[in-house]
């Protein structure tokens, strides 16, 4: 991959990490996560597995909407 | 060394810390900072070109993920 791409990719994924370290709101711990995920899928499809990033692309979104539920849920009693 | 392997152990320390000491002391925040150990562990098997553990890692983790939610659901509700 051309090195400033990988620079900017891994500089994106390491901040959705720290930010969804960071946050407090489930919410925002979803969503920081999701930028996260963005920022590690094109070191996948760069290594050439593209059954991987399917897999990855169609697992990760169910996850969190399994997450959201529970958060949506939790945020509805107002705990 | 690969740039893959670098990035995910740096994920997956920042994902570890975050898991251990989660900012609010609650079983949903702990199981959404899980999740960021879980992809730094990923790319560690890019780095290794682990096709095979690749996919059973993200099926398993989604399963998981999926399983813990329900126990907590059921241990939250009233």
């Amino acid at each position: 991959m051309i090195e400033f791409l990988q620079v900017v990719l891994a500089a994106i994924a390491l901040l959705g990490a720290v930010a969804t370290a960071v946050s407090r709101d489930p919410f925002d711990k979803l969503i920081a996560l999701g930028v996260m995920i963005g920022g590690i899928m094109p070191f996948i499809v760069d290594r050439g597995y593209l059954d991987v990033a399917v897999a990855v692309a169609l697992l990760a979104p169910i996850t969190t909407i399994f997450v959201l539920a529970l958060a949506w849920r939790r945020d509805e009693h107002g705990a | 060394m690969a740039p893959e392997l670098i990035l995910g152990l740096a994920i997956l320390i920042i994902g570890a810390v975050a898991a251990a000491f989660p900012r609010p002391k609650t079983y949903l925040s702990r199981i959404i900072s899980l999740e960021i150990p879980g992809w730094g562990l990923l790319l560690v098997m890019l780095a290794y070109d682990e096709t095979l553990a690749l996919l059973t890692f993200i099926a398993v983790t989604a399963i998981s993920t999926f399983v813990m939610v329900r126990v907590v659901e059921r241990r939250e509700a009233p």
